[in-house]
């Protein structure tokens, strides 16, 4: 029963590939392939070389799977999962993947070795791979290191960041150092792709490529200049180096102070009060259009002389006058006001301390009820007095 | 009219002898050990208890010694400045409610104004004496509160405190003056002392219990049934405060407030737009406080003349025979 | 009259339409002693306070020592010494102290009034109790030590109202000495009482206050004369014959009156006794008494009174 089932079963398959060959379509059966069937391997190293056992429209069975060949000496493993293996067994139309893993012995001769994988399944169906495998020197470390943008233009404080793409060129995975070169007080930072993390050397595998981002943070009171940073990418004996470029231009730099520093004054209740401020650049390129302006408590009134400076040179310093009202009911105490000076592109602002007084003149008042009420008393004094 | 005829002679001849004598008399009296020992318990202890919630405080406060006097204690439930609202007055009453009536009771008074002096000098004399007295008393409880400040917080006040406290004491003592002439006020228009303090003490009460309530049935009666703005519901509020303000008591806690609280910015209603920018807890300078506390003391001190102007005339108007 | 120590011309007081005094004129002269007599409401001590500018004066001018109460009271008080009705200390302080805090008053030098108070109290026989509380006193002791309180004031004039009223009689004598010795010493003394007989034997001349206005005024006798009439009258009781007829017949004898039983009340222009006893004698009667009638102020008194009410 069980043999006349199997029969039937393989008829149809047989069947099922004379079909498919017959319709000259995708080729059913199994196939043992790999991407490179004659690969260079070294002595004394372990090589991986990876096989793809694909079942294209057949019924998944087990298949069992032998090298053959092996040269002396030689340990060669079939691996499936991280494990020895001896079987697989790929479903419908779908492959699993194997390594070979080759032990050269560190005496093997140079030369060429052929070495013979195969796999069967139970009913009939066997594939082979014949793979050569030539035992050769090593090929040296070799790194890439390249830039769309090499060349950035920005101010002192503008973010330089140029993305590198570094290869690993060799035929093994290395771990890459990064480090850079700039002039004194320039920081480098590097990251990976789009990580955050900052990162001073990156594994990379054999033969791929990884974008790395270099931010390079020039000093806040850096010249407008060109500033040549030099990357460096390093792994066992193998450089490479990328000359990044900073562009830097002027930036002007605003600062809101007073003259002494002192960030408090005094005002009395609805009398303006005048504060000067100092306005300066302390940046290096002139500031246009610097704009005045102020938040004050509800009711209060803030104006400036002058409202707009038309230019500010680079450590020029201009006197402003800050004219501020308390609002008439304004009650006693501290207060704060804001004070903004907005340049193009560049602001500043400074918190100002308001101490509110209020008028003495109720306090005349007050004496004055006290001395009505003294009146009184000398006017009873002389209508009654010295009885 | 011999009425226009002008007296010679200063007004105030003999004023120190009476002065001197009323004092001495006060300061040796049962009356004002009486008065001390309930000073003492009433003052004393909210203070002790307060000290003792204080030296538990572990938060540096620039003005932990004028805590003394603010702190309401968790025991007591009565800080230092509101148990001295009631005992002032009440030492105030005490010690003049008979001032007057007594050297008639006594027959002194004709004796007295038989010697070369006027009447104005034995008023005044009287009424500076009672004063005087009071002042002593509070000064003595005062400098008791700090030294016991001194011994429990272990630290020394700063200037500004001992400035504060000194204009608190102002303060103080014109409240007691404006008690102090009522008493007396009353001590010359009846010749019973029992009327007399029975009118003074009555008159208390009136400000401590009665008025409050009215002062707010005015302020509810004068509101419009439908308050329809801001402005309308600020005058409602001053009314009401306006109306308060007639009780000595409240010009002398706003003012004491307004002293010991440094962070006291106003004493009257506010918005809450105005506080808008201002920096919370920021206590005022010196003499910002005065300037808020300033009505609160002249009407005090105003107050006190007033009344004193009153019992003066009453006074100056009564025969001298018994 | 330079002598003059009080002059009050047209002394008016009124409240309302009452007139408590009514512009009285009087004349008090150095060193002699005043009494100002009349009943309790007449306005004896309303005269007292406006001299002493302690009560207004509605109308008129009154002179102390030279000084107008009105304009200068502080000069007055200073001069005169005055022991109100009922005079009052204060209960609390020693006789030392409160003469203490009057000397104060009176702004005495501090080096004198130690002294001045001492002999003042050994005055009036206080000076051992000097240093006991005023509240033990009796009445008499606080009358005695408002007289202190004159002495030591070196008053050149002593108003005092009403002096020994509420005293026991022993008191009252003590009282009246007291005010013989100020009179001693040259001080001018006014005083008023309601007590008429005390008052009389101390007083130099009275004036009779009735509703506000001096009735009478002079030395006792001349009330008298006023009053009473112009004579010596004096008292016969005796029992026999016609004793009134007898002493009808006696020359000068104007009236003779019976009072009580066998007694009768003589009035004559002059002094007749010697010639009644005779009569009396001859005419067979007994003479048990025969006493010269001093003109009495109380009958002066009584008899202005009646007048004044039958007059009315």
């Amino acid at each position: 029963m069980r043999c006349l089932t199997a029969l039937l079963a393989f008829l149809l398959a047989t069947l099922a590939v004379g079909t498919s060959f017959a319709q000259g379509d995708t080729p059913k059966g199994l196939f043992l392939t790999t991407d490179y069937p004659s690969q260079t391997v070294r002595a004394g190293e372990v090589t991986t070389i990876r096989l793809k056992l694909t079942n294209a429209g057949l019924p998944p069975e087990p298949v069992s799977l032998a090298l053959k060949d092996v040269p002396a000496g030689w340990k060669i493993d079939i691996l499936g999962g991280g494990q020895a293996v001896a079987a697989a067994m790929p479903g419908v139309n779908q492959d699993v993947a194997l390594q070979l893993r080759v032990d050269v012995p560190k005496d093997a001769k140079p030369g060429s070795q052929k070495i013979l994988i195969s796999a069967k399944g139970p009913i009939a169906q066997s594939v082979e791979l014949p793979l050569t495998l030539t035992v050769g020197t090593e090929a040296p470390a070799k790194l890439s290191i390249k830039s769309r943008l090499p060349s950035l233009r920005g101010t002192p404080r503008s973010a330089f960041e140029y993305t590198v793409t570094v290869g690993n060129d060799s035929g093994k995975d290395l771990t890459v150092a990064l480090s850079a070169q700039g002039p004194a007080n320039f920081q480098t930072t590097f990251t990976e792709g789009y990580g955050s993390n900052e990162i001073s050397s990156i594994p990379i595998e054999a033969g791929q490529t990884k974008d790395i981002k270099v931010k390079v943070t020039p000093p806040r009171d850096v010249k407008a200049g060109d500033y040549p940073v030099l990357v460096k990418v390093a792994s066992e004996g193998a450089t490479a180096e990328l000359r990044v470029t900073l562009q830097v231009s002027g930036q002007g730099r605003i600062a809101l102070s007073t003259k002494d520093g002192r960030l408090s004054g005094e005002a009395e209740v609805g009398k303006a009060s005048t504060y000067t401020l100092v306005l300066s650049n302390d940046g290096t390129a002139p500031i246009e259009e610097v704009e005045m302006s102020g938040t004050v408590p509800t009711n209060w009134k803030v104006e400036f002389n002058p409202k707009t400076i038309a230019s500010l040179a680079p450590g020029e310093k201009k006197d402003v006058q800050a004219v501020v009202t308390p609002a008439d009911k304004a009650i006693a105490g501290d207060y704060v006001a804001s004070f903004r000076a907005n340049g193009r592109g560049e602001s500043a602002s400074a918190d100002f301390r308001i101490t509110v007084t209020t008028s003495t003149l109720w306090g005349i008042v007050g004496v004055g009820i006290i001395a009505v009420a003294l009146l009184v008393l000398l006017g009873a004094v002389a209508r009654f007095g010295r009885r | 009219m011999p009425r226009s005829a002008v007296r010679v002679g200063s007004p105030f001849t003999g004023l120190a002898p009476v002065f001197m004598k009323e004092l001495s008399d006060h300061l040796s009296s049962m009356r004002m050990m009486v008065l001390t020992l309930f000073v003492i318990v009433f003052g004393a202890l909210p203070v002790g208890f307060a000290l003792q919630d204080l030296r538990n405080v572990v938060v540096s406060d620039p003005y932990l010694f004028l805590r003394i006097f603010t702190v309401t204690p968790e025991r007591v439930g009565l800080s230092f400045i509101v148990a001295l609202n009631f005992i002032i007055p009440l030492m105030a009453i005490g010690l003049g409610f008979d001032s007057v009536n007594s050297e008639f009771n006594r027959r002194t008074l004709s004796r007295v104004l038989s010697q070369p002096i006027y009447r104005d000098a034995l008023l005044l004399g009287k009424f500076l004496g009672g004063l005087t007295t009071l002042a002593v008393a509070l000064v003595a409880l005062w400098l008791i509160v700090l030294g016991a400040g001194l011994l429990l917080l272990g630290l020394p006040p700063r200037g500004v405190e001992v400035a504060r406290g000194i204009g608190f004491l102002v303060v103080a003592i014109a409240y007691g003056g404006v008690w102090l002439a009522v008493a007396m006020l009353f001590s010359v228009i009846f010749r019973s002392t029992a009327t007399s303090a029975l009118c003074a003490l009555g008159l208390w009460l009136f400000f401590f219990i009665l008025w409050p309530m009215i002062a707010s049935a005015i302020t509810i009666g004068f509101a419009p049934a439908q308050v329809t703005s801001i402005d309308q519901y600020v005058a409602i509020q001053e009314l009401g405060l306006a109306l308060q303000r007639l009780s000595p008591g409240t010009l002398f806690s706003e003012a004491v407030v307004g002293l010991l609280n440094p962070e006291t910015r106003t004493l009257g209603f506010m918005l809450p737009m105005q506080m808008r920018g201002a920096i919370p807890e920021a206590p005022l300078p010196l003499d910002q406080s005065l300037i808020l506390i300033w009505p609160q003391l002249t009407g005090l001190v105003a107050g006190m003349i007033v009344v004193f102007a009153v019992a003066y005339v009453v006074f100056q108007r009564e025969e001298v025979r018994a | 009259m330079a002598d003059n120590v009080i002059e009050a011309r047209g002394l008016l007081k009124t409240y309302g339409s009452q007139r408590a005094v009514d512009a009285i004129d009087l004349d008090i002269q150095r060193g002699e002693i005043f009494g100002l007599l009349g009943p309790n409401g007449a306005g004896k001590t309303t005269t007292i306070l406006m001299m002493l500018g302690l009560t207004e004066i509605s109308g008129g001018t009154v002179q102390v020592l030279g000084f107008n109460p009105v304009r200068e009271p502080l000069e007055v008080k200073r001069r005169v010494g005055y022991l109100p009705d009922a005079v009052g200390f204060y209960d609390h302080l020693t006789a030392h102290e409160n003469l203490a805090y009057t000397a104060r008053l009176l702004a005495i030098p501090r080096s004198q009034s130690g002294r001045r108070i001492m002999e003042a109290l050994e005055s009036v026989k206080l000076a051992d109790v000097a240093g006991k509380r005023v509240a033990t006193f009796s009445r008499g002791m606080r009358q005695r030590l408002g007289i202190a309180e004159i002495v030591m004031k070196q008053a050149e004039v002593a108003i005092l109202d009403e002096p020994t009223s509420g005293l026991d009689p022993h008191a009252t004598f003590e009282l009246l000495e007291m005010i013989r010795g100020l009179k001693r010493a040259g001080v001018a003394v006014l005083l008023s009482s309601h007590l008429l007989d005390r008052v009389q034997s101390v007083c130099d001349r009275v004036a009779l206050f009735n509703k506000g206005k001096i009735a009478l005024m002079g030395t006792v006798v001349q009330l008298a004369n006023q009053v009473l009439g112009a004579g010596h009258p004096f008292l016969v009781e005796a029992q026999g014959a016609d004793i009134a007829g007898a002493l009808r017949g006696i020359e000068g004898v104007q009236t003779v009156v019976p009072e009580g039983e066998g007694g009768w009340r003589v009035m004559a222009d002059r002094d007749v006794r010697a010639a009644a006893a005779q009569r009396i004698v001859s005419v067979g009667g007994s003479l048990t008494r025969l006493a010269d009638l001093q003109p009495s102020l109380e009958e002066v008194y009584t008899r202005y009174f009646q007048e004044a009410r039958h007059a009315a």
